[in-house]
């Protein structure tokens, strides 16, 4: 181990972002996690690299500039290169034990996936419903519930706070009825357009659709329309918003064991 | 950089997709806390342990409070103008509130308010420390 790959003191460790191929390079001042944002560098082994930085492991990690900082530099990465994201927190304790116990281990693999990747970004959709649109949706069809919201109706939280609960879920599993025939909705009209969707749990419980989906990083899109078309039809009832391009975190956890 | 502002800007042509610069925060966690390599399943020596502090946010969406969310959300519609007002005459009124909106950049506008996505992120900085599977992350050098 050369002095300059030796961390400082004992409570050095090397945080790793993703893997990407071998050619990469990293500009000079590309900034990773930490206060101050550490300086990204990689760790190559035969045909694969990984982006790595300088951590203290005396100090907790997570905190909201560390999480954007990930996510920035491997989301920045993925807009030229193919890259496979890490799940955020993933500290080795040396270069060497990421070029030894990572790279060369799983470089086939990684190798393989980077090739599979390499033309491809994710996007992720995130429907919400409009509140007050969904409430009147639901009681507009399931007389039921109409009836039990109007008996309600006006009454104090705290004396029917049991028929409340009631009420609400039936809101809920009703919300959760067209949470799915909405997320169909837009996996049948976005599905044929992309190379793979991932649909995710719900985050909120007014969540209309989260799905992720993985497309062509340079073809402009058919698949881009189709979203705004169904946006427009669902205007009103419910909000969507598009993030990304971004890395593909959904995509690379096939080889997941717990 | 990512930031955890959002574009708040309307489109006025029917642009009804929002196309953010950017993920909130909450969104970021969604990603990559949840998705990604883990690299547990690559790396079993010298992993170092580190103490993550995240906040956990994530909403159970089948739950008693949720319920109770749901029933306080009810509570805000006005169940007389039920029928009487119809999801048309809604739809006009929310385009309507949409298009009050100025126009951001984006070719393609957004109708939705920063405050909602955002909103299960007030407590920021008093997060509840999240270590994932309970010391994955514990020192695993010998």
């Amino acid at each position: 181990m050369s002095p300059r790959n030796k961390p400082k003191g004992e409570q050095q460790g090397w945080y790793v972002y993703g893997i990407v191929e071998h050619d990469v390079e990293v500009l000079p001042d590309t900034r990773g996690i930490g206060d101050p944002p550490a300086p990204v560098e990689t760790v190559v082994s035969g045909d694969i690299a990984a982006l790595v930085s300088r951590v203290a492991v005396d100090q907790p990690i997570g905190e909201r500039g560390d999480l954007l900082a990930h996510e920035d530099l491997l989301d920045t990465v993925a807009l030229d290169v193919p890259v496979l994201p890490l799940r955020f927190g993933a500290v080795m304790s040396s270069r060497d034990a990421v070029a030894q116990e990572l790279l060369e281990p799983n470089h086939d693999l990684f190798a393989d996936s980077l090739h599979e990747l390499s033309d491809e970004v994710q996007y992720v959709v995130r429907a919400r419903y409009v509140e007050e649109a969904l409430i009147r949706e639901i009681l507009d069809e399931d007389p039921d519930t109409a009836e039990l919201a109007e008996q309600l109706s006006g009454k104090s939280m705290e004396s029917t706070r049991d028929a409340q609960i009631r009420l609400g879920e039936m809101i809920g599993v009703a919300a959760e009825a067209k949470r799915r025939a909405d997320t169909d909705a837009l996996i049948e009209a976005i599905g044929p357009l992309v190379a793979a969707t991932n649909v995710r749990a719900p985050t909120h419980e007014q969540d209309a659709a989260h799905v992720a989906m993985l497309v062509d990083r340079d073809r402009d899109a058919e698949w881009e329309e189709t979203l705004g078309d169904l946006a427009r039809t669902w205007s009103g009832r419910a909000t969507v918003r598009l993030l990304g391009p971004m890395a593909p975190y959904d995509f690379v956890t096939t080889t997941q064991t717990t | 950089m990512t930031t955890a502002t959002q574009s708040t800007g309307g489109g006025p042509s029917g642009g009804a997709l929002d196309r953010p610069s950017g993920s909130s925060l909450a969104e970021v966690v969604d990603t990559i806390l949840d998705k990604g390599l883990v690299i547990d399943a690559f790396v079993r020596v010298s992993l170092v342990g580190i103490e993550l502090v995240t906040i956990d946010a994530r909403v159970v969406v089948a739950s008693v409070d949720t319920y109770l969310r749901f029933a306080e959300a009810v509570n805000r519609v006005d169940l007389a103008q039920s029928g009487g007002k119809g999801l048309p005459e809604f739809l006009e009124g929310a385009q309507e509130t949409g298009a009050e909106k100025k126009v951001k950049g984006a070719a393609k506008g957004a109708i939705e308010a920063a405050k909602d996505t955002i909103r299960d992120w007030n407590d920021d900085d008093g997060g509840r420390r999240h270590q994932p599977d309970g010391g994955r992350w514990r020192d695993r050098e010998a």
